[in-house]
């Protein structure tokens, strides 16, 4: 592979990175805090990726804009979300959200289905298919624009937890939820705020996703999987963790293609995620964290 | 009070006796034909235009007073049952099943996309109702040795034998070299195999013409096409074919596009012209050629009055699925007719020996193979700018020369 060829594809899988990361921010929040696997989180990326095309094409919003609107939108959604379905049932067993989150899921997929048909949608603007080119390399400026909100993102989040008091106080909540009681924090409008966010950055994704892929009522399906796979092999309290989760499985799979062969690319994802389970259970970040100590 | 009595007797056997045969098998008052169709979920859209091509059928056969059975001496009109399966092959089977001991239709007519058409006519073999469909392409549907399924819809691997009929026919044209380098992806469904493997035995039948640099499945849902696209290019292939459903043909498409990546002839096999592709791709899209059973710009007689027909009827241009599903049920109708009855095992023995012309499939004429499946060309297609598409082969059905190679400024 000529030296050109290897850095276009390590920018390219760094790119991609960024799109993993923002897909998987919200459903590590909500686990961490709520040890909750939100299966709705699918769901939500449809829902904005629809909201998006709809404030596009209707209102002729800049596309690089609507996720302003979109995601305060689902954070309202998500906080709604956590009063009517997640707090009745606190303290039943895990299986019980699991369960009422994807029967959420498969409501949210059958109402698009009714509303907006299988039809296969996309957003085509002028930015669609312009690149930007950096050493003769041509970068797709949609997807450097998803990678920089994803760094813009990955740092916003990290001051909100270790420099806010809502943000400290979901540290507190994620690490042990009793003595977060004790210590006078709202354990229930904490758990509503991180609930909001989480489903807020489900929202970002697929307001960014769909500038970049089409979509239709079953979107976000596959994107749900891949997720799972880098919360776990990022460390599933880490914010910092699923970024670099999400830059060893794009890595892996870029180079899987190459060296390997394409359909193995799903393989090497699976087998990279079990593969870190047997030697590092607490994922990447806990080899940071082990060194650091 | 006697002779009375005699005397109608004697009339009524004189009325009745014609009738003696069919009063062994008692004419009944509606043909009920049965479908499962995916009306919701993620096939909808396509099974949307099944569904309206039926019913244009059934409207025009019941507005000559139904379908002519020798065996009761008379038209006997036709009634569908139409179920919606979700998109879901379980609920398909399910449905069909319900069809056959429920609501005892008399024959079926098929569904759509190769996964549900494969899962739902092991029913129809299992009860032995005919089957005619124009919505499974898929050619293991047909090599399971089952005797009463018919489709429409030749194989996928014939998809990728037309297109390299129509690059051979570009080369003797002087417009394309020998041999030609091709590379080849697909899906890494039976779909995409299938295409791949036409590619390859159509490159195996002419190696002085063509050469298959690069073969390679994908998996479904492709979130970063650059790796793949790497190795396009770096095959150093003249020619680029693709199988891909449209989600990952758009991926795929707009990624070549940035990358700057150039090839003579650029396919995604049956994908190109649609609206959800051409909205999603712009310029992306413009010259890419495709293959597919059926176009509403197709020139013969039996195709121009449909299309006049369906756009009267529901005020839009027809797609293929809408052509071939009325295909379907007019097939259906005349075995019906040809056959002179509604015994199943007649009608079955009908449509294994049809051969009906004109039809508005691709060469016009409908005969099924051995296997129960139609093996006609394609009908390839190329996409211009501005959003207009024309058909580039086979040349009786042209309307217009292909654009080959693609313009570099592109």
């Amino acid at each position: 592979m000529a030296a050109k060829d290897f850095v276009s594809l390590v920018i390219s899988a760094i790119l991609t990175a960024g799109l993993y990361a923002i897909m998987s921010y919200g459903l590590a929040l909500i686990y961490g805090v709520m040890k909750i696997i939100n299966l709705a989180h699918a769901g939500v990326i449809m829902l904005s990726a629809y909201m998006t095309f709809w404030l596009v094409t209707t209102y002729h919003v800049n596309p690089f804009l609507a996720p302003l609107i979109v995601m305060p939108t689902f954070f309202l959604v998500g906080l709604a979300m956590q009063r009517i379905f997640i707090r009745p049932i606190t303290g039943a067993p895990p299986i019980a959200s699991l369960l009422l989150l994807f029967g959420v899921w498969l409501i949210m997929q059958n109402v698009a289905y009714l509303i907006f048909s299988g039809d296969t949608r996309s957003i085509f603007t002028e930015y669609t298919l312009l690149t930007i080119k950096v050493a003769d390399i041509p970068l797709s400026l949609n997807r450097l624009f998803v990678f920089a909100v994803g760094i813009v993102v990955l740092v916003a989040l990290q001051l909100f937890l270790s420099r806010t008091y809502p943000g400290r106080a979901i540290r507190a909540l994620a690490a042990d939820s009793e003595a977060a009681s004790l210590v006078g924090i709202n354990t229930g409008r904490i758990s509503m705020l991180a609930f909001g966010l989480g489903i807020s950055l489900a929202a970002l994704a697929g307001s960014l996703m769909s500038l970049i892929y089409t979509f239709d009522p079953d979107f976000g399906r596959s994107h749900l999987l891949k997720s799972f796979c880098i919360v776990v092999l990022g460390g599933v309290e880490s914010i910092i963790g699923v970024a670099l989760g999400s830059l060893v499985l794009a890595l892996a799979e870029a180079f899987s293609v190459v060296w390997l062969r394409a359909t193995l690319q799903d393989f090497v994802s699976f087998a990279l995620l079990v593969l870190v389970l047997l030697v590092l259970p607490n994922g990447l970040i806990g080899l940071f964290r082990g060194r650091t100590h | 009070m006697r002779n009375l009595a005699f005397s109608l007797a004697v009339l009524w056997v004189s009325v009745a006796s014609p009738m003696a045969y069919a009063a062994d098998a008692p004419a009944p008052n509606q043909i009920v034909i049965g479908a499962a169709l995916p009306l919701t979920g993620a096939q909808s859209r396509e099974g949307g235009f099944f569904k309206k091509a039926y019913e244009l059928a059934l409207k025009e056969v019941n507005a000559s007073g139904g379908i002519m059975v020798k065996e009761f001496g008379k038209k006997i009109p036709v009634t569908f049952i139409i179920y919606d399966d979700k998109s879901d092959p379980t609920t398909s089977v399910q449905m069909y099943e319900k069809l056959a001991s429920a609501d005892k239709v008399h024959l079926f007519l098929g569904g759509y996309a190769t996964p549900l058409v494969q899962a739902h006519t092991v029913v129809a073999e299992k009860y032995q109702i005919p089957y005619v469909n124009g919505g499974g392409a898929g050619g293991d549907i047909y090599a399971r040795g089952m005797k009463h399924i018919f489709g429409l819809l030749a194989n996928i691997s014939k998809c990728s034998g037309t297109l390299m009929k129509w690059m051979t026919f570009q080369q003797d044209a002087g417009k394309l070299l020998k041999p030609l380098k091709i590379a080849v992806v697909g899906e890494n469904t039976s779909h995409g195999v299938e295409f791949r493997k036409g590619v390859e035995d159509g490159a195996n039948a002419a190696p002085a013409r063509f050469r298959v640099v690069l073969n390679e499945g994908f998996e479904l849902n492709i979130k970063d096409a650059d790796a793949l696209l790497q190795k396009v290019k770096a095959s150093g292939a003249d020619v680029f074919l693709a199988d891909a459903r449209v989600s990952d043909y758009t991926t795929i498409q707009r990624r070549y596009t940035e990358l700057g990546l150039y090839h003579l002839v650029i396919s995604y096999g049956p994908r190109g012209p649609e609206k959800a592709a051409r909205d999603a791709l712009g310029r992306a899209s413009d010259y890419i050629v495709a293959a597919n059973w059926w176009n509403k710009d197709m020139k013969d007689k039996p195709s121009q009055a449909f299309t006049k027909k369906y756009k009267q009827a529901y005020n839009e241009d027809p797609e293929w699925f809408a052509a071939l599903g009325y295909e379907s049920a007019r097939v259906l109708f005349t075995a019906i007719t040809d056959a002179g009855t509604l015994n199943r095992a007649k009608v079955r023995d009908t449509l294994a020996n049809t051969k009906l012309s004109p039809e508005l499939v691709v060469g016009g004429v409908v005969q099924f193979g051995p296997n129960g499946q139609i093996q006609n060309d394609y009908v390839v297609t190329q996409n211009l700018p501005d959003g207009k598409t024309i058909i580039v082969y086979p040349p009786n059905l042209a309307t217009a020369k292909a654009v080959v190679p693609v313009p570099k400024t592109k």
